[in-house]
């Protein structure tokens, strides 16, 4: 019950999303028809444009030819590219490449986070601990482009360890997709290690004081079996909950710096189409973000419930 | 061809910008190379990440026509001065009864490895001609009404009148005239914008669309030369700041564009050559003279006066570009009338003088129209001040999209906007498109029946130097009605890595046509 319920709910939300989505694009100003074709497109060019791409269709009805074409994995075809690529055929070409850079950010932000947030929290009050939360507060205010920029000066340019720009995809060479992605996965993973690292501080000294901690401590067990069986595992709860919240997050980083460092994914894609005014391209790309969020949540969700036996029950 | 159709390379300078890029396709994506592979050229294409079709007859982006001018060419071509000269034509001469006859080079050989001759050419021009082929350069052979072959290497060109522009637009540049072969579009006459088969020095390799192209060098080109480069290598790169941070991490050798505020810190770096010229391209206030306040030609004189060109030029391009007296652009050095014109000089008294004589005074309120987030809306917004400082006017600056300002420009449901052109390599295109009464480009209805007449001969007269000096004078036959506000011209840029060599650059913004003779040291 309570799962075709929330199945439901999440329909309801991408449906929701992608109304959105969707009337958010036919407000926006300019001609897709002109974008494609050139303001010099004889008028005949472009109404046969409007006609073969449904633009010329009552908004409501493209809406509902748009929607029952996307339930059916059909988002329609690119208006900008010669010869109209079907945009499905688009976005799975390119979800590896921008999945494989997300994942890489959330586990550097991860990897990251943990060791910041833990030795910070261990040392509560000391000059470490304000040498860790400065670099969360940096982390936090600085803009994932600009420090993309910055990167690149410095490992790039100044240290040639990275290369300054281009991706070598996975599938090509993993040590070479490694190699390429770590810059623009850095500065995506940055601000939300930052972040992270905050809450992982804030939740493990919470956890160190509540009442079970110390009864556990006074039954003479050792305090690092306190730590990563009682206070780290709580403490996990709130951590995960944050990661799952920070994936938004994670795909407008990820749009941005595909951008800069010229990843062939589906945050470049996104770009590119808006700069084309390609609805049915920026349409795809926003429903496959809002699937892949609402996707995260539900999975947080779940985890959080196997680490926190009490939620089970809900 | 357009204004718009740049915005996208100019505005992208910011991280996000605004532009008319567009799309991209599944990939493994542009494998940026950390090493050079020996004998490979990076020629990357910077602020467009666009290529939708190699078929000269359908292009129309400019990154579309950078690869195209290296593996086609054109009967003409311009040289290092901008001159006409021969090309794929051995010759070209007027009959005596006018027509317009090219004798081809003979052994000229296809990438398919079929041999040129003169019913390729006759093909070529029919089919950019035919309303059935939609291409948008039909505008550049629309004069002709005939195409003889005499013999094999021979072709005539009739125009129910003489057509002196006709010589530019068969030129190897932004044209959509380049010669490809009969056999290789009939093949495949739907995908060979996919697969063209060209004259050029280097033939297409591989193309993987939004990212990169390949191309490999044609062993058979017509011109010979030792020692070029095998391969070339062209990413597409939408930002141009990315495209300086790889061509400064020795990812890329060449870019096809660079960002205005960076020129003058990359002319300071020892590891990379700035090229840089006024390229052909006129930027103006267009008005609705139609419409209050605009439709007064004092106050269109107090606004051009009470704008000072040099100050413009400095905010909205860095420096980078020359105040114009008029609207034809300075690297258009034949036709170019380089006297100041007091009209177009900044004086903020006269403009005053000259806003006492309109109906409109201090206090009026205008809207300039203008797009983006770059420096398009800078444009706008300098103006706007300039001019309400100077005249106490309250012209405000509209901010919206390119294609909308374009469209509501046609419309007339405008007071003021920024506009410009680029891409258009004839004066023919800069005056009777932008002022003759039947230009189409002429959307403020402007008419002059002395300067019709004038462009009408401009027309007629093949002598470079005497059609040159009728344009020259054109200029200053509507400059006191100031239709539009001439302001200024920018410059085009490319950048090289210190150990490249053989790149001229021309002010339309040329590219892959300099791939055969540039060398890697």
């Amino acid at each position: 019950m309570a799962a075709s319920r929330r199945a439901a709910v999440l329909l309801l939300t991408v449906l929701a999303g992608a109304m959105v989505v969707f009337f958010a694009m036919k407000a926006a100003p300019g001609d897709p028809a002109l974008s494609a074709l050139g303001e010099n497109a004889r008028p005949e060019l472009v109404a046969a444009f409007r006609r073969l791409h449904n633009l010329d269709l009552p908004v409501g009805e493209q809406f509902a030819t748009w929607i029952s074409g996307a339930l059916r994995g059909d988002f329609g075809r690119s208006l900008t590219l010669a010869g109209g690529v079907p945009v499905g055929q688009l976005i799975a070409g390119r979800l590896p490449v921008t999945a494989f850079i997300g994942l890489y950010a959330l586990i550097l932000a991860g990897v990251i986070s943990m060791i910041v947030g833990t030795v910070a929290a261990l040392s509560r009050g000391t000059a470490l601990d304000t040498l860790m939360t400065s670099f969360a507060v940096l982390g936090v205010s600085m803009p994932d482009f600009w420090l993309g920029y910055v990167l690149v000066f410095f490992l790039a340019l100044n240290l040639p360890i990275f290369p300054s720009y281009g991706f070598v995809s996975p599938s090509d060479s993993l040590p070479g997709a490694l190699l390429s992605g770590f810059l623009p996965a850095l500065a995506i993973a940055a601000p939300m290690a930052a972040v992270f690292s905050r809450v992982l501080r804030a939740a493990l000294l919470e956890v160190m004081h509540r009442p079970y901690v110390q009864v556990q401590r006074s039954l003479g067990l050792s305090s690092s079996f306190v730590f990563l069986h009682t206070i780290f595992r709580n403490a996990l709860i709130p951590y995960v909950t944050i990661i799952g919240l920070q994936v938004r997050y994670l795909l407008g980083g990820v749009v941005v710096i595909e951008r800069v460092f010229g990843i062939p994914g589906i945050g470049s894609l996104m770009v590119d189409g808006a700069f084309g005014r390609d609805y049915p391209v920026i349409q795809a790309c926003a429903l496959t973000f809002l699937v892949i969020v609402l996707g995260t949540n539900l999975l947080v969700d779940l985890l959080c419930a196997r680490l926190d036996p009490k939620a089970r029950g809900r | 061809m357009t204004e718009a159709s740049h915005v996208a390379g100019i505005s992208r300078r910011g991280v996000l910008g605004a532009g008319a890029g567009l799309g991209v396709l599944a990939g493994s994506g542009w494998s940026g190379p950390a090493l050079a592979a020996p004998g490979v050229l990076r020629a990357a294409i910077t602020g467009y990440n666009v290529v939708n079709t190699l078929d000269p007859a359908a292009a129309a982006l400019i990154p579309e026509f950078y690869v195209i001018w290296g593996l086609y060419n054109g009967l003409l071509k311009f040289d290092s001065q901008m001159q006409l000269v021969p090309e794929l034509a051995e010759s070209y001469r007027v009959t005596d009864d006018g027509a317009l006859e090219f004798k081809l080079r003979s052994g000229v050989k296809f990438h398919d490895g079929s041999v040129l001759t003169a019913d390729d050419v006759k093909f070529t021009l029919e089919r950019l001609m035919d309303e059935a082929t939609r291409s948008p350069n039909r505008s550049k052979v629309s004069a002709l009404s005939a195409i003889e072959v005499p013999d094999p290497l021979t072709v005539r060109l009739r125009t129910a009148e003489p057509f002196a522009p006709l010589l530019t637009f068969l030129t190897n540049a932004r044209t959509g005239t380049q010669i490809l072969s009969r056999k290789a579009v009939q093949a495949d006459p739907a995908g060979y914008g996919r697969k063209p088969i060209g004259t050029g020095a280097y033939r297409l390799r591989a193309w993987e669309p939004g990212q990169a192209l390949k191309l490999s060098l044609f062993e058979d080109y017509f011109i010979p030369g030792r020692n070029r480069i095998p391969e070339i290598e062209i990413p597409l790169i939408a930002e141009e700041s990315s495209g300086v941070t790889a061509l400064m991490g020795k990812q890329i050798d060449l870019t096809s564009t660079a960002p205005f505020a960076d020129i003058p810190t990359l002319e300071r770096r020892p590891d990379i050559k700035v090229l840089k010229q006024p390229g052909l391209n006129t930027r103006f206030l267009q008005l609705n003279t139609r419409k209050p306040p605009f439709d007064d030609v004092h106050f269109r004189r107090a606004v051009s006066l009470a704008i000072n060109r040099d100050v413009l030029v400095r905010i909205v391009l860095f420096g980078e570009g020359v105040a114009t007296p008029a609207l034809i652009p300075p690297s258009l050095t034949a036709s170019y009338d380089a006297t100041p014109k007091p009209l177009t000089t900044f004086n903020a008294e006269r403009a005053r003088a000259e806003l006492a004589k309109s109906k409109y005074g201090a206090g009026t309120t205008g809207a300039i129209l203008t797009w983006g987030s770059g420096w398009w809306k800078r444009f706008g917004e300098v103006v706007a001040a300039q001019v309400n400082q100077v005249l106490g006017t309250n012209l405000t600056v509209e901010v919206t999209e390119a294609n909308t300002v374009f469209s509501r420009i046609r419309a007339g449901d405008y007071q003021a906007g920024t506009w410009g052109w680029l891409g258009m390599i004839d004066p023919d295109e800069y005056s009777y498109d932008l002022l003759h009464s039947s230009g189409w480009r002429n959307f403020a209805g402007y008419a002059n029946p002395a300067l019709d007449t004038l462009l009408i001969q401009a027309r007629r007269e093949l002598d470079p130097a005497r059609r040159g000096a009728l344009y020259k004078q054109s200029e200053h036959l509507w400059i006191e009605d100031m239709p539009v506000i001439p302001l200024f011209c920018s410059n085009v840029h490319n950048l090289l890595a210190s150990n490249v060599t053989g790149f001229t650059q021309l002010p339309y913004s040329n590219f892959g046509d300099q791939f055969a003779t540039m060398a890697i040291g």
